[in-house]
């Protein structure tokens, strides 16, 4: 009797989605520009320290720099007295589609220029049961001793020469990095359905 | 007046303790690892993530319209600030114009959110430092008021998500803006009794006075902001120096000590910044125009175009910072915080070696940390 009755309810209830625009699930790229060196890039150019522009971050220059080249783009950068990007403001890290990268935000304390730089990583070149790695500066930049832990953490990039990278916000004997887009949590605590479970 | 820094020198073998992780000075749930000689601190190790909460995962698997909701919990003592730095990131990356009248709301309840934050470092403080009966309930009864206005506005006295993207929820009424008045006017006094009583206190002063001096080299290489960093004597507050919403109409200074950057420097810093805040707080209440407060439609399909961006507000800790990457879907695609206290917290080791037991909590209490912040 029940699955009679419920067909003829539905047909009236929902006339909606024909007129619901739907919205794009990923907007095409447009064909911007292709990106130009801004000042702090052309200032490592002259340097002799290999940069790539990127495309800006609302209104901020971006730049990429190969992994081996970071420590002595943020030496130049922190200490001489044109550029004078001396705070460093978070090292995050992003599991990009194709790449996982490692980016710092760099301020100062005496101008308002910032400054974005993004060292990438493909994951084709990345080992199965491998961490990408990325040199560290925390031995010579404060900040970043922390941040880089936090980054090798939840995200999974391994900071060469890093003196004590261990894992700050998990306990010590986690497993995985639970911001890679392909983690999965061991017990999922939601939908368990496994009775014998502690949870 | 002479302070007694020097210790008796005695060797003895190095020991390891614990200090927390329940202990009723940090604030939250800290570890400690501590190598001490006797009485001094040698090495120190913080063990973080007790409170971690998962806040950039949740921030990722949630809707932008959820995690709203959510974010208030990072620094519960100063929500509006951390509601604020996520919708100023959605906003840059959006293109959304705010409402005059919202950026005015969104001033007026980030200082009151300033001074209520500072007044219970205040009070809390004391405790750290002993002084149990009496003073540190006098800053409370003023933060009280502040939470009772908070919850006339936004139904909530700690958790506000009252400020949201594209604007603010709700709009006060006429009779809000008038007692939010009346305590501008009584605020001042109150803040010079807890002044008579506190600031030049010959215990106080033995106890904050020459301890724990934050230099600016040490300040700067550790990434530390806000209060704490303007009382080692660098003029770097956000409201001025990338002056974001409507702060470069508003006149007020920027309290800097150039003496010491010790501990009595941080409590004197925080003290200025609640009588500045007032100020702020009086011009808002005579600018703010009539209007919209809202261009933003919230609901549950709340999107935000495809780019990656960071902003940050001045919190009562210092910068806090958002950095998002969104790819136009309704969740972000990554999230991540940049929490001052973390950065502020990371400097304690330094700032601890070669000092007696029983400075430790003069000094974690001066950098005024919140654990919640520190471990999302």
């Amino acid at each position: 009797m029940s699955e009679e009755n419920k067909p003829a309810d539905k047909p009236e209830e929902k006339p909606v989605p024909a007129a619901k625009p739907v919205a794009p699930a990923a907007p095409a790229p447009e064909p911007a520009p292709p990106p130009s060196l801004g000042t702090y890039g052309k200032m490592l150019k002259e340097k002799g320290i290999e940069c790539t522009p990127m495309a800006l971050s609302t209104g901020v220059e971006t730049i990429e720099i190969a992994p081996a080249q970071l420590p002595a783009a943020l030496k130049f950068l922190r200490e001489s007295p044109q550029a004078q990007l001396d705070f460093l403001v978070t090292v995050s890290g992003v599991d990009s589609p194709d790449t996982i990268d490692s980016v710092y935000h760099l301020w100062s304390y005496t101008k308002t220029d910032e400054l974005v730089i993004k060292v990438r990583v493909p994951k084709a070149n990345i080992p199965a049961d491998k961490l990408p790695e990325v040199p560290s500066i925390a031995s010579y930049w404060q900040t970043a001793d922390w941040h880089e832990r936090e980054t090798y953490d939840l995200v999974g990039i391994r900071y060469i020469g890093h003196r004590y990278l261990r894992r700050i916000l998990n306990p010590w004997d986690w497993e995985g990095h639970p911001l890679r887009r392909d983690y999965k949590q061991l017990v999922d605590a939601l939908n368990d359905k496994n009775p014998e479970s502690f949870r | 007046m002479t302070i007694q820094t020097k210790l008796p020198e005695f060797k003895t073998d190095e020991m390891v303790i614990n200090l927390g992780p329940q202990h009723p000075a940090t604030h939250g749930v800290l570890r400690l690892i501590l190598t001490l000689d006797g009485e001094v601190v040698k090495h120190t190790e913080p063990v973080l993530g007790h409170l971690h909460r998962a806040q950039e995962w949740q921030g990722q698997n949630r809707t932008w319209f959820q995690y709203q909701a959510l974010i208030d919990r990072v620094d519960y003592l100063s929500g509006m600030f951390t509601s604020w730095a996520l919708s100023r990131a959605a906003e840059v990356i959006d293109g959304t114009e705010v409402p005059r009248r919202a950026e005015f709301l969104r001033v007026l309840c980030a200082e009151l959110n300033r001074i209520s934050s500072h007044l219970l470092w205040l009070g809390t403080y004391l405790i750290d430092l002993g002084a149990l009966y009496g003073f540190p309930f006098y800053p409370f009864i003023e933060r009280e008021k502040i939470l009772t206005f908070f919850e006339e506005i936004s139904g909530q006295r700690m958790m506000y998500n009252y400020i949201r993207i594209g604007g603010v929820q709700r709009d006060p009424k006429a009779e809000w803006f008038k007692k939010v008045e009346e305590f501008t006017k009584d605020f001042p006094k109150r803040v010079d009794e807890w002044e008579a009583i506190v600031t030049e206190n010959p215990i106080f002063l033995n106890r904050t006075k020459g301890i724990g001096v934050l230099t600016k080299e040490v300040a700067q290489a550790y990434g530390v902001t806000g209060p704490t960093l303007r009382a080692s004597g660098i003029d770097f507050d956000l409201r001025r120096f990338k002056p974001y919403s409507v702060y470069p109409e508003l006149k007020f200074d920027v309290p800097v000590y150039n003496k010491d950057g010790d501990t009595w420097d941080r409590y004197m810093a925080r003290i200025q910044e609640m009588r500045q805040s007032i100020e702020i707080i009086k011009q808002v209440l005579d600018m703010i125009p009539e209007g919209e407060i809202m261009s933003k439609k919230q609901n549950a399909g709340l999107r935000i175009k495809a780019g990656e961006g960071f902003a940050a507000v001045e919190s009562p800790r210092g910068i806090l910072g958002c950095y998002i990457t969104s790819n136009g879907s309704d969740k972000p695609y990554r999230f991540r915080w940049r929490n001052p206290s973390f950065s502020n917290l990371s400097v304690l080791p330094p700032l601890l070696e070669e000092r007696p037991i029983s400075d430790i909590m003069a000094i974690f209490g001066s950098l005024d940390i919140i654990l919640p912040d520190v471990d999302r």
